[in-house]
């Protein structure tokens, strides 16, 4: 066998109380020596059983691999049926010949462990390195891996590093023994976007460099563009369709890989476009009218933003007194039109939730006004902002979390129309009913509870109960980031069907140009605290003029195998702190009009 | 530094808290210190000039400022029934209280911690059952019952350890912590349930982190992915129990030395309690109270060692 893996006719199954369940059947699929094969599929598709299965982590988790095989290459040319081998062999073979890393960068380390501590066993039990030996090893890895600052990383623990740094670190471990091939199980889903292109291009240089095979599990396809050189696409713990990363794209065979596709957004595809289109969905029937008519109408003011400061207090000394400030929202102005999608964009810390939040009051802003429809938000009493609140609504990003797991659907959506007092009786069943209908779920799901749903369907109650009390502005806060690709192109095209029919604004907060691309009318990209680039879709697509707008655009994988962008090392600006000595007097923002309606912030 | 120094300055406020509460309730209790000690059937007039010379006749603001100056300059008073200075009688049981309170925590997490780790890593199989229900079995039988068991096991039976008595560390130290053992062995069951089942919720969420995945996909052995990796994860939360039941420990003892008949500080109470030996009393909860503290306290300090993330300040 040429192949480093060969995988055949695979099943795994998992011991429940009612028997055995197929977390996956029937997986078969080849990896060549420097080959990089990704796994494609969303969430259940059996991917990431697939690939602990290969290292035998999946019986840590209770499954068993209950039939067929799975070989792998040793380093001395053996070949090493994985599915029967002994513990100690599998003990030889993980970190050691087939190195693995992770999701989630922020938990994959040891936190009471130093950086060196971890590096080093795996050396040390494999390759019969002295401390010292593997210390040195370890050191040489960290500067392979490009982190700054290695002698003193070593020293450090995992919560002193950044997340970047701590994939950085992961991959490092999973690297130190030179294995043949690595498994890669999301390894970015975590990351923001620049630092997923930075670690994207780390592993491409290191299979380079290495000649290593490399297994990259992932739900998302713009990374499987940028990456594969073969597509396995799974759904449901059987695979659909394999290829090569060409054959995937432009010709899939297979219907689920085509509605896989067709609910991706690709980043530049909405050029020359006036306005938000919906998504054309195979199957879906409300996406017949995929597009949406440009607001006929004047445009007219719905929420008015003025100089929208929040900073949040570090606390500090033994009297608990603030001893500095995170800057969250910084002197930050914009509007948004009745009908119209106003879209903040940026990566975690800049301020685009604080900024949601603030808007509705949900945290104080520390100085700034809020207009919407007119009335001063920030001048309201408790009482007058309760009312207030009818016309905003939030749609936040964790549908498991935002609905309350005790209660029946059909009273969460009721709530508020019975908090506001809008109806009671037959008149609130009658239009609890019918925002059912409006969010396409089926009547039969009002008496049930939340646990009963899928991800999308929660949201859609969410979206629902944000709908009951006819609100004008509709706060989005990362509302479909957790969701499955398909569904996530079900939800977007809902928001936007409900936006033309109900003519509602949205502010829509979310780290995915693509996404952004889509839905959005105007964006708005923050950066530490402030809007450094606001204006039409297409001057922020077509036309970014401040450098982080330039920067934030390139780092964006697009789900196109013939625009790759990370074949060398990339290394983008570490984004600054936000946190503030107390007295400091951050400088007003001000605007360049580059272009008509499109204001840059001058540095 | 600052932070060592700020929860010593709240724990000496707790302390003068604790002084106020104890001496306003032990001048509730009913009963007249002087009848106590004199008798019921003594002279009117000798009960008065005990009264005086006690100091019991004046204000009580003067009597808990005189105890308070006591308590600061080591001079705690005479207890009524020994007839000794108070500090003296403390300092010497409170050594023989000690090893009781370090062996059976000692012997409580020695059993708890195993016996969690394994509950854990075999969860939801028979061994997290037999786990789950020792540690039930520990925690709903009271200690005194474990006291008894003791005696009747080792003392009776086996003929290993003495079945009551108490000999003085300072005299011979291997014979004293033969004595404290099966009182300390009692207690330690009772301690090991809470501890047992602390370390299994903790192991099972530690065992389900990432790391312990990143851990196993290095090659690691699984007993260094458990002892290691997970362990040294979840220890903190099960010293921060220990800490917190060395509260519960105090009351324990009471009764468990008075089973014993080992006399130590649990023993003392239990006689100045029921001889309403006030001046005693006050003390003795004084010193278990400020013993409970500066233990909690060091344990938050302990944790400082066990977890980098957490700073003090």
């Amino acid at each position: 066998m040429k192949d480093i893996v060969s995988v055949d006719h695979l099943r795994v199954e998992f011991a429940t109380d009612s028997g055995p369940v197929v977390g996956v059947e029937d997986v078969s699929f080849t990896i060549a020596p420097g080959e990089t094969v990704c796994v494609v599929g969303e969430s259940g598709s059996g991917k990431s059983v697939t690939s602990l299965s290969l290292m035998r982590l999946v019986e840590f988790g209770g499954g068993t691999i209950a039939a067929g095989a799975l070989r792998f290459r040793r380093a001395d040319g053996t070949e090493l049926d994985v599915a029967a081998a002994s513990p100690s062999v599998m003990g030889e073979v993980r970190g050691n010949e087939i190195g693995m890393i992770f999701q989630e960068p922020m938990t994959a380390l040891n936190p009471v462990f130093t950086i060196e501590r971890q590096l080093t066993d795996g050396l040390m039990l494999h390759k019969g390195l002295s401390q010292a030996q593997a210390s040195a090893r370890a050191l040489d890895l960290l500067r392979s891996v490009r982190i700054p600052e290695p002698e003193r990383r070593l020293k450090q623990y995992p919560h002193e590093l950044s997340g970047g740094m701590r994939q950085r670190v992961v991959i490092a471990m999973a690297m130190a023994c030179e294995p043949k091939l690595l498994i890669a199980d999301e390894p970015t889903t975590a990351l923001d976007v620049t630092i997923q292109a930075e670690i994207l291009a780390l592993i491409n240089r290191l299979k380079r460099e290495n000649g290593m095979a490399v297994l990259f599990i992932t739900h998302d396809m713009a990374v499987v563009a940028q990456m594969a050189d073969r597509v396995v696409v799974m759904y449901r713990g059987r695979i659909v369709e394999t290829g090569t990363v060409d054959q995937i794209f432009t010709a899939p065979k297979e219907d689920y890989t085509k509605a896989l596709l067709a609910a991706v957004p690709k980043l530049g595809e909405m050029k020359g476009k006036p306005a938000p289109e919906r998504m054309r969905l195979i199957g879906d029937e409300s996406a017949r009218a995929a597009r949406i008519a440009p607001v006929a109408r004047k445009p007219q003011v719905l929420l008015d933003v003025r100089h929208l400061t929040t900073r949040f207090p570090v606390k500090g000394g033994i009297l608990r007194r603030t001893v500095a400030q995170v800057h969250a929202v910084e002197d930050v102005s914009f509007t948004l039109n009745v009908g119209e999608t106003l879209a903040l964009v940026g990566e975690s810390g800049c301020g685009k939730s604080s900024c949601g939040r603030s808007i509705l009051r949900l945290v104080q802003p520390t100085s700034g006004e809020v207009w919407i429809g007119g009335r001063d938000i920030g001048a309201l009493s408790h009482h007058d902002l309760r009312r207030a609140r009818a016309d905003m609504q939030m749609v936040f990003q964790d549908p498991f979390a935002s609905l309350n797991p005790y209660r029946r659907l059909k009273d969460q959506v009721a709530e508020p129309i019975v908090n506001f007092g809008l109806a009671s009786g037959a008149a609130l069943k009658a239009r609890v009913e019918e925002l059912f209908d409006r969010v396409h779920l089926p009547r039969t799901f009002l008496n049930r509870f939340p646990h009963e749903l899928s991800g999308g369907q929660r949201q859609r109650v969410a979206i629902a109960r944000a709908l009951a009390v006819n609100p004008k502005l509709i706060v989005a806060d990362e509302a479909v980031s957790a969701l499955d690709v398909s569904v996530q192109a079900q939800v977007l095209n809902l928001m936007m069907e409900l936006q033309e029919d109900l003519g509602l604004s949205y502010l829509f907060i979310s780290h995915d140009m693509a996404v952004v691309e889509r839905v959005a009318h105007q964006v708005g990209v923050m950066y530490l605290g402030r809007i450094v680039e606001i204006g039409p879709r297409a001057a922020i697509f077509e036309n970014p003029s401040h450098s982080y707008t330039r920067q934030l655009l390139s780092a964006v994988p697009i789900a196109d195998p013939t625009k790759r962008r990370f074949a060398d090392d990339l290394s983008f600006k570490p984004i600054k702190s936000p946190i503030f000595p107390l007295g400091h007097q951050p400088a007003p923002s001000v605007y360049t009009e580059v272009a008509t309606g499109h204001f840059v912030l001058k540095d | 530094m600052t932070y060592v120094l700020n929860r010593l300055l709240s724990v000496i406020l707790t302390l003068f808290l604790i002084t106020l509460v104890t001496f306003a309730v032990t001048n509730i209790l009913p009963g007249d210190v002087a009848m106590m000690i004199m008798g019921t059937q003594s002279n009117p007039a000798a009960l008065e000039g005990l009264r005086q010379s006690l100091g019991l006749n004046d204000p009580l603001l003067v009597q808990y400022g005189n105890w308070i100056g006591g308590l600061l300059t080591g001079d705690w008073g005479t207890s009524l029934i020994f007839k000794k200075p108070i500090a003296e009688l403390l300092a010497q049981k409170a050594v023989a209280s000690a090893i009781i309170v370090v062996m059976s925590m000692t012997i409580a997490l020695a059993l708890a911690v195993p016996l969690g780790v394994w509950a854990a890593v075999h969860r939801d199989k028979w061994q997290d059952t037999v786990s789950s229900s020792t540690a039930l079995m520990g925690v709903s039988l009271p200690d005194f019952f474990w006291g008894i068991v003791m005696i009747l096991v080792f003392a009776r039976w086996l003929g290993w350890f003495p079945s009551s008595g108490i000999v003085e560390p300072s005299e011979d130290f291997l014979g004293s912590l033969r004595y404290a053992f099966l009182p300390s062995l009692a207690l330690g069951l009772g301690l090991m349930a809470h501890l047992t089942r602390m370390t299994r919720s903790t192991m099972t969420g530690i065992l389900g982190q990432e790391f312990i995945r990143v851990a196993r996909a290095k090659g690691l052995r699984e007993s260094t992915v458990i002892w290691r990796y997970a362990l040294a994860n979840a220890i903190g939360p099960v010293i921060t129990i220990a800490g917190l039941q060395i509260g519960y420990l105090f009351g324990s003892i009471i009764v468990m030395e008075s089973l014993f008949g080992y006399t130590g500080m649990g023993w003392l109470t239990y006689q100045a309690l029921l001889n309403r030996d006030l001046p005693l009393i006050q003390a003795t909860v004084f010193v278990i109270a400020a013993v409970v503290m500066i233990t909690n306290l060091l344990v938050d300090l302990l944790y400082v060692l066990i977890d980098p993330r957490v700073k003090l300040g």
